[in-house]
């Protein structure tokens, strides 16, 4: 009899534990790695903020498959080292699928640890090299680099019928990279790229390559690098009397550009995925008005909300296949067609590309708003 | 030929800018043998400064020459405080210390300046309004030149002109030079030491606050860390133009800015800091006092 004490105690022990356990297996995790301080802080809370948003409305519902969904932030400062550390993180606390993150730097150096331990992930990573791993664990939610090059190229030779193109860009890998690719697929569409230059961020003065461009006299000047610098360039290149049209990339689409640029911001032309307001979709309109009601501003950029298609696609997945597998969800994901998002249509390809992306060219007017120009 | 004239104005902007900055070096180092690493920060404090002014008392009286002028003065005012107290806080305690000490408590000052400037007003880009200059263009038979490179080409030549008739026509001038060769026996020659150096800071920091002030109106964007890099090129300007020599630093600002540009604008961007390093290192194996700098005899 005296020994039954301790063997009451472990059982109750035991059974301790396994409530525990089992109150662990009805929570799903969802994981969000972005930068949530350092230089890219306002994206990266934009996008965990909208994360939460959808995770709190769909608990409110009565959560998924009978259960809670719990939301796990790290914050990788945008950088490849913090991403690593964070995705073992994750892994280790055991979550479905990560959100994030940003960059693309980040998320490469996360993408093998995720792929390893089964563990889902959506990007808004625009590099080329994300999805060139194949891994089936990883989808991109917004658009590749390359994708954006070739719209622009057949924009500014087919539509525009620029004759003399200047293509400029820094030393980053996804400036070089679409500037690379904006230069092969402008050849393919038989434009004439006369120049193919780059700057060194942030030295501010770029008044020697302008000076030097000036004199090839060309009708149009692409600049794929960021806003800091590509405002300036678009200030020097007026000051220098260049009469180019100046396009900017996807990361120039920033309202510090038309500061930058002052009074030269005028007729400028950008070109990237719709902005939030922009969107045709219904979806769009309804999920800024959550979330402006409940963070009392409005998503810093489209990025929040790629994600958030990004993890409303898996969210749909785990509902339609009822499995937590996540094998079964990314079948799932890849065979999916034209799942209604709220940046549009949602399909994946086999190597986790989301396909058929939307671009826009946006002029910039007098009163810095945007103006739709491409057919 | 109007495309090497339009490098060669881009590089006279720039270099004059340069200049001013490695005044502010020089004058300090030829009166104290000590580097201020804390100079660079100074000027970015200077446009940070110059902006608040700006933006807080005119914010919506638009552009005049009087709002530019009280601008300018205010913020140089300020700068000269703050180069005054830079000396009596970091650099006067030390000034009978080993010379590393006295480096090395500018390198801290210097981040001190820099960090302050981040937690005062952030860690991202501030921009300057665009309308504080006139945005007047002059085209001279195709070499195209801004009303505001105009100004800072202007403006910085009077200001060295006037500071070198300042060295070597005035008393004060001849005392700044007497300090500059001997300190003790400036001393007994009845030159109140603390006075001369507080000068030297004052006019230094206050150019350099005019240096950041048109970096501000002529780049726009500024950040909190832009003082490391006009600071570092100003030095190496100082040291090609022999460094403790005011007509120096004047040249080595102008060469070095021409040199940038003609790099920039015929090789590569990427390599103007690179070849810029490798001048200075050429400049020092044939010309170890620098261009201007004269042969130092060994103090004994």
């Amino acid at each position: 009899m005296k020994n039954m004490l301790p063997k009451l105690a472990a059982s109750a022990a035991v059974c301790a534990l396994l409530v525990t356990a089992g109150s662990a297996a009805d929570v799903i995790k969802i994981g969000v790695q972005v930068p949530i301080t350092g230089k890219y802080a306002n994206e990266g809370q934009s996008i965990d903020d909208g994360v939460k948003l959808v995770i709190d409305q769909l608990n409110a519902k009565g959560g998924l498959l009978g259960k809670q969904l719990k939301v796990v932030t790290c914050d990788d400062e945008g950088k490849a080292q913090k991403a690593a550390i964070c995705a073992r993180k994750l892994v280790n606390e055991g979550v479905l699928a990560v959100i994030g993150s940003y960059t693309s730097g980040a998320t490469e150096a996360a993408q093998t640890t995720y792929y390893r331990n089964k563990t889902l992930q959506t990007s808004d990573g625009t590099s080329d090299s994300l999805t060139k791993h194949k891994y089936w664990t990883f989808f991109r939610n917004s658009f590749q680099n390359s994708a954006q090059a070739t719209f622009t190229a057949k924009y500014l030779v087919k539509e525009k019928g620029y004759k003399k193109i200047v293509v400029i860009s820094d030393y980053s890998s996804y400036a070089v990279g679409l500037a690379d690719s904006a230069v092969k697929s402008i050849k393919a569409e038989g434009g004439n790229v006369i120049y193919q230059g780059k700057i060194k961020s942030g030295t501010q003065n770029f008044t020697a390559v302008l000076t030097k461009i000036k004199s090839m006299k060309p009708d149009a000047i692409y600049f794929s690098g960021y806003y800091t610098d590509g405002g300036l360039i678009r200030a020097q290149q007026e000051q220098l009397g260049i009469k180019a049209d100046f396009i900017g990339g996807d990361s120039n689409d920033n309202p510090d550009f038309m500061k930058l640029a002052g009074k030269s911001a005028k007729g400028t032309l950008l070109v990237n995925f719709p902005t939030p307001d922009f969107l045709p979709y219904d979806a769009a309109k309804v999920f800024i008005k959550d979330y402006n009601a409940k963070y009392g501003k409005d998503p810093s950029s489209v990025w929040a909300l790629m994600n958030v298609d990004g993890l409303n696609a898996i969210l749909h997945a785990v509902r339609k296949t009822k499995s937590l597998d996540t094998k079964t969800i990314s079948n799932y994901l890849h065979a999916l067609k034209d799942f209604p998002g709220i940046t549009g249509p949602i399909t994946f390809r086999e190597d986790g590309e989301r396909i058929n992306t939307k671009f826009n060219v946006y002029e910039i007017q007098a009163d810095n708003s945007y103006k739709i120009i491409n057919k | 030929m109007d495309i090497f004239l339009q490098q060669i104005v881009n590089g006279l902007t720039i270099g004059s800018l340069y200049a001013l900055v490695a005044l502010g070096y020089t004058m300090v180092y030829g009166v104290m043998k000590l580097i201020n690493f804390a100079h660079g920060d100074l000027v970015a404090l200077s446009a940070f400064a110059g902006l608040t002014i700006y933006t807080s008392i005119f914010a919506d009286g638009g552009t005049s020459i009087i709002a530019v002028i009280t601008v300018f003065m205010f913020t140089a005012a300020i700068i000269a405080v703050v180069g005054v107290l830079l000396e009596r806080l970091a650099y006067r305690p030390l000034r009978t210390a080993p010379r590393l000490s006295a480096v090395v408590s500018a390198l801290g000052a210097g981040l001190v300046i820099q960090n302050s400037i981040m937690l005062i007003w952030g860690p991202n880009m501030k921009i300057f309004p665009s309308d504080l200059f006139p945005s007047t263009i002059y085209d001279i038979n195709g070499v195209v030149i801004t009303f505001t490179q105009l100004m800072i080409l202007i403006f910085s030549s009077v200001l060295m002109i006037a500071l070198y008739l300042f060295i070597n026509k005035t008393k004060i001038g001849t005392a700044i030079r007497a300090v500059a060769i001997d300190q003790d026996a400036a001393k007994l020659m009845g030159i109140n030491v603390n006075k001369i150096i507080m000068i030297i800071f004052i006019i230094g920091s206050a150019l350099g606050a005019v240096a950041g002030l048109f970096i501000g109106i002529y780049y726009r964007g500024i950040t909190f860390d832009m003082g490391w890099m006009y600071g570092l090129n100003a030095f190496v300007a100082a040291i090609i133009g022999g460094i403790g020599n005011i007509p120096g630093a004047m040249f080595g600002g102008l060469m070095l800015g021409l040199f940038n540009a003609l790099i920039s604008g015929y090789i590569s961007s990427a390599w103007a800091e690179t070849f810029t390093f490798m001048l200075l290192i050429v400049v020092l194996i044939f010309r170890p006092t620098g261009i201007l700098g004269e042969k130092v005899a060994e103090k004994v």
